[in-house]
């Protein structure tokens, strides 16, 4: 077991198998579904470390064929599946199996439980790792489809009438979306003949003996891209086709909106990083710059339209939904950038390095926000902003941790969303993108925009009735004498508890989680640096090409 | 010249930041944690004081974190022009902690420990601005500063505040995250780095329009900050935070940022000689004049005490930055020593302000009449400060405004003294009536005062139909229409509910932080008794009932609110019986602080330090 090339293939191999084991345990023994996913999630976390300090140390990109079917010839394609892992997959990895754990914390007392959803989120992150470690494009389709159904699976495990609603919708939406990059997928193989992705890249950069020169402008190839990002684009919920994703968010129980809101859309998101990068690759971008300027487009679009929806909702979790469109709109915007044939080597760096490292920052600091507004919910069952009033006083903790990751989101420094757009906005300005700079830098007010909402109803809004004011004006000395006064008179409408407890309805999970949440996304801000370094040689060998 | 690796200027950043948790951990000891503040505001200053004399030998400290982003460093180096401002803010925040504390505990808020954790975080991100060695450094500072504030300037929680909180981060983040971001990438991108010093040779040959523009989005996204027109109204609503943030924050360390923001790039990023080249600082002067006049004109409308002062604020900033986009040595010394000599003279003004407001809750210029009687010590400093204001000599704003109009003349531009001037001229028109109604007048027997509440540009028709209205106690609004009405921002209609009219601000009627207890009102034998109880914060429970009825009610008691009572003002004597101490002293240091740096300015180490800057950009 020294060598790291099987790391991948575990990865993926061990919460499949642990969510049948789940499955079959739970026949038997209901509640072993817990313990049996917090081992696997725990060796899971294991195996990431293990593959990214392989790839992050000296081994680089790790392959590893499934079933070792190996290739005819020197220069043929490869028969069987193969797994990589280079930075990016790696970093993808680490950060599914953090947030995979997160998730268990998340949801131990808060719910959701028992077998089906075990199994179920143990298949999505199986799916997941599929997705981020697989070389072959048909494959990513297949493991695309796993997370896809158990997400709808979730989703509705509500069991209330609007989240089934949610559920199918995102169910006819997303397998649209799949089928169409299926349809893609198709066309690239009728254009070359091979499901590889080095082989992909190869074929269409016209290096075999049997294609005459580089196939970038074949109507089929191009056919396939649009396929593809459309299909990719509906994954990672980017305006206008992100409808599915505000109610299932909403709709969902709140812990799974944790974990899809967290991986989910990210995944597709990196499914077109990936697909872009190392599939289509640079030189098919320089060869027609259309493909380039509609991207980027696309993504602007995404980034204004998702804030200016996210300012109009009332409901804390769809405001949250919505302002995922415009960040994802940020990062396939960043990869647009990377990939402009305008962009020279430098601006196309720092975009990548900006895009990879909003794609992290983002499902961080999203997780964090599912989880505290979670954490409100179970305190004060607050689910609209305007429920929020007051609650800096009643929930202090869970209060500060969604200001700061509110705050990391607008793109405070110097925490982590800041450090992505900073390399971002760098390679729009280098790649003289001057429109597409400005969009980067006034999303920091659109963001602003509903952010500073949440802080003035958390804040600087006294609680709706009247003997939660009281709580409002507690002058220095009187501080407990007015917390003891309040919570006698909430004791008598019985609808708040214990109030000098600072989060009683919160379970202890989920307030550590946003806290951790809360702080990782700080210290991201700090290691962005060596984490640039990290990338360094992935990102000059896949835009050097 | 030597640069030292030090921790020092991390401390001095670091200390206030490290009393934040201590402050909110001790919020049930409101003793214990206004000691703290105290003590850290104290520590500040010793820590920034202490690098004084190496730096003005020309020795730096430096301290790194290291990496953050490609070749920019998170640094911190304790330069002459750091120094200025970090020495200015930390050593006006030891007396602001104790007038705070006087304030906070003389009016009974609501919120305390947030308002002293959010201040003392504020001190932290400013001293992280003056400190900073790049512009992505001032630029994370520069964002947290905007954090760290807006709980200061929604602090009251009503409606009026959550708006002037919301327009206060919409022009912040407009400034610092879309232009400060944006100029600072594009100096990034043009010259491969953002350190402070290096990037001048880059900018000098880059593309002009560029350079250009990367200018513009960095001036601009200072300027906000540092209230030049037509971005400077988040200031006066801005004005509905409690007095010592208004008196720090909003005159000294916020606003003053902005303006540092503009001495670095234009001493900095660019160096004088480029921007000269580029020829943008011409258009930022004339900005700035325009700025100063206007802001003036405004100010004499203004019938609010705080939204004067803070439109004097407007006009005085951009004296600074004047000063600092004129690009001669003399006029640079006249703007950077305008910094600390507009930041005492202002402070003391607001923390007049605060005290008249603390103890006769009166906030409107007209209410003021006769108030000299009442608290002669505090209209003394004001009238001090207000001088200084003018420019007259022996104060501090005289020294630095010497400066500005030699160099505006130096430079060949004496279109811009002549600015100088005349704004000297309107601040005397309106500032002088308020020092006359205070000690010359009786809320009975005021004069007129056309020039301020008198129609612009004269009256029509007979003479006699103003003097009709009996001058009553709340003295003489002026029938303020048309151009008056929409460039006052303010006058009468205070006592009815009416809708607001056009220009008018709600922040006009419903003053900032009064939370003052109805009893007191009126009365002023009660007053005098609830001056024995202030000074030590030893209030009872069912005052805060009553400060929360009051806080909800203020529309429909506000007509009763402030001035003199029914016998004109009661006679106080100049032994400090006025007030208490804690609110007092402060005002009394502050102001001395402006006498000394206007009779001895090199003592004072302000101008000698400015010399050792300018030395430096010069060199």
């Amino acid at each position: 077991m020294t060598d790291p090339t099987v790391a991948p293939v575990l990865l993926i191999a061990l919460p499949i198998v642990a969510a049948a084991v789940v499955l079959l345990a739970g026949l038997r023994w209901p509640r072993s579904g817990w313990p049996i996913s917090l081992v696997a999630l725990v060796l899971e976390g294991g195996l990431a470390a293990w593959l990214a300090s392989a790839v992050f140390g000296d081994s680089g990109r790790l392959v590893h064929e499934l079933g070792a079917y190996g290739r005819p010839g020197e220069n043929e394609f490869a028969v069987g599946i193969e797994l990589v892992a280079d930075a990016l997959s790696a970093t993808m990895v680490g950060l599914i199996a953090l947030i995979a754990l997160s998730v268990l914390a998340v949801t131990r007392r808060a719910g959701p439980r028992g077998v089906p959803f075990y199994a179920a989120y143990l298949m999505l992150i199986g799916g997941l790792m599929g997705v981020s470690l697989t070389g072959d494009v048909f494959n990513l389709f297949v493991f695309l489809e796993i997370t896809g159904i158990a997400t709808y699976t979730l989703v509705a495990s509500n069991r209330s009438a609007p989240a089934a609603v949610a559920a199918l919708k995102y169910l006819i939406v997303g397998t649209t979306g799949a089928s169409l990059y299926l349809l893609g997928v198709g066309y690239l193989l009728m254009a070359t003949g091979t499901l590889n992705m080095a082989d992909l890249a190869a074929t269409l950069a016209g290096e075999p003996s049997f294609v005459d020169g580089p196939m970038y402008t074949d109507p089929l190839v191009l056919a396939s891209f649009a396929f593809i990002a459309t299909g990719l684009f509906v994954k990672a919920a980017i305006f206008p086709l992100h409808t599915w994703q505000p109610g299932a968010y909403d709709e969902a129980p709140d812990g799974v909106t944790v974990a899809i809101s967290a991986l989910v859309s990210t995944i597709g998101a990196y499914a077109f990083l990936r697909i872009s990068l190392s599939v289509f690759t640079p030189a098919f971008f320089e060869a027609t710059p259309i493909v380039a300027t509609v991207i980027v487009t696309v993504a602007s679009v995404s980034v204004v339209a998702g804030s200016a929806l996210a300012v109009m909702q009332s409901r804390i979790k769809r405001t949250f939904a919505y302002s995922s469109v415009s960040q994802f709109g940020l990062v396939v915007l960043a990869t647009g950038i990377a990939l402009h044939p305008d962009a020279g080597a430098s601006a196309a760096e720092a975009a990548l390095i900006g895009a990879v490292i909003h794609l992290v920052g983002h499902a961080v600091v999203k997780g964090g926000l599912f989880t505290a507004a979670m954490g409100l919910a179970l305190d004060s069952d607050a689910r609209t902003i305007d429920d929020l009033a007051g609650l800096g006083r009643q929930s202090p903790v869970l209060s500060a941790a969604m200001a700061l990751l509110g705050l990391t989101l607008v793109g405070v420094p110097p925490a982590v969303g800041f450090l992505g757009k900073w390399y971002i906005v760098i390679g729009a300005m280098n790649a003289d993108l001057w429109p597409v700079a400005v969009v980067i830098l006034l999303s920091t007010v659109l963001t602003l925009a509903y952010v500073a909402r949440l802080f003035e109803q958390l804040y600087f809004t006294p609680a709706p009735s009247g003997d939660e004011a009281g709580a409002e004006a507690p002058a220095d000395t009187s501080d407990d004498h007015a917390m003891a006064a309040d919570g006698g008179n909430s004791a008598d409408d019985g609808t708040e508890e214990h109030l000098s407890d600072p989060t009683p309805g919160a379970p202890f999970g989920v307030v550590a989680v946003a806290v951790g949440a809360a702080i990782l996304a700080i210290l991201l801000g700090f290691a962005g640096a060596e984490f640039a370094d990290a990338l360094e040689p992935f990102v000059t060998e896949v835009l050097g090409q | 010249m030597s640069t030292v690796e030090s921790l020092r200027p991390l401390l001095a950043v670091a200390i206030s930041t490290v009393a934040i948790p201590l402050i909110v951990a001790s919020y049930r000891r409101p003793n214990v944690r206004d000691s703290i503040s105290v003590l850290t505001a104290l520590g500040k200053f010793a820590i920034v004081a202490s690098m004084l004399p190496a730096v003005l030998n020309g020795d730096e400290f430096r301290w790194s974190l290291g990496t953050y982003a490609p070749g920019v460093e998170f640094a911190l180096r304790a330069d002459p022009l750091g120094m200025l401002f970090a020495l200015l803010s930390s050593l006006l925040w030891v007396f602001t902690a104790f007038y705070a504390i006087g304030y906070m505990r003389g009016l009974d808020e609501h919120s305390q420990t947030r308002f002293f954790a959010a201040f003392a975080g504020s001190l932290a991100a400013a001293v992280g601005i003056a400190f900073a060695e790049n512009l992505l450094t001032i630029f994370v500072f520069y964002e947290l500063l905007s954090v760290a504030t807006y709980p200061l300037v929604a602090h009251d929680e009503t409606d009026e505040a959550r708006a002037a909180g919301r327009k206060y981060l919409l022009y912040t983040f407009f400034g610092g995250g879309v232009l400060v971001l944006g100029g600072t990438a594009l100096v990034y991108v043009l010259a491969g780095t953002t350190t402070f010093g290096a990037t001048a040779q880059g900018l000098s040959t880059a593309d002009p329009t560029l350079a250009k523009a990367a200018f513009a989005m960095l001036a601009a996204g200072f300027g906000i900050k540092a209230g030049l027109m037509p971005a400077h109204s988040w200031l006066p609503d801005a004005m509905v935070a409690p007095t010592p943030v208004s008196g720090l924050l909003h005159a000294v360390a916020v606003v003053k940022a902005g303006a540092f923001g503009v001495a670095r790039v234009i001493l900095d990023v660019y160096g004088p000689d480029v921007v000269s080249d580029l020829g943008v600082g011409l258009p930022l002067a004339a900005v700035a004049a325009f700025t100063l006049l206007a802001a003036s004109v405004i100010a004499l409308r203004q019938d609010h005490l705080k939204r004067r002062l803070a439109y004097s604020t407007i006009s005085q900033l951009s004296y600074i930055v004047l000063g600092l986009s004129l690009l001669g040595p003399t006029a640079i010394t006249g703007g950077l020593l305008h910094i600390p000599a507009h930041a005492f003279m202002k402070l003391t003004l607001f923390f007049c302000a605060g005290i008249i407001h603390v103890e006769t809750h009166t906030d409107y210029i007209p209410e003021m009449d006769g108030i000299g009687k009442r608290m002669p010590l505090t209209m003394t400093a004001f009238a001090i400060a207000a001088a200084g204001m003018a420019g007259i000599p022996l104060v501090a704003g005289f020294v630095s405004k010497w400066f500005l109009l030699v160099g505006a003349v130096q430079v060949n531009e004496a279109i811009f003294a002549v600015a100088l001037l005349v704004s000297g001229v309107l601040n005397i028109a309106y500032f002088w009536p308020i020092v006359y109604g205070a000690f010359f007048e009786s809320p009975d027997g005021a004069d007129e005062k056309p020039l301020i509440s008198g129609p612009l540009g004269g009256r029509e028709g007979p003479r006699n139909i103003q003097l009709l209205k009996p001058a009553g106690s709340h003295g003489s609004h002026g029938e303020s229409s048309g151009m008056g009405g929409a460039l006052a921002g303010s006058s009468d209609g205070r006592d009815d509910p009416a809708p607001l009219e056009d220009g008018e601000y709600a922040v006009d009627r419903h003053p900032s932080d009064h939370a003052g207890d109805s009893a007191t009102e009126n009365d002023p034998a009660v007053a005098a008794e609830s001056d024995d109880s202030v000074d030590v914060g030893d209030d009872s429970a069912g005052h805060d009932e009553e400060t929360i009825a009051d806080d909800h009610d203020d529309h429909a008691d506000h007509a009763h609110h402030g001035g003199p009572g029914p016998d004109g003002w009661e006679r106080r004597r100049w032994t400090g019986e006025e007030s208490t101490w804690l609110l007092l002293g402060p005002i009394l240091a502050v102001a001395t602080g402006a006498l000394v740096l206007g009779i001895v300015p090199y003592e004072a180490q302000f101008l000698e330090l400015v010399e050792v800057i300018v030395e430096g950009v010069s060199a």
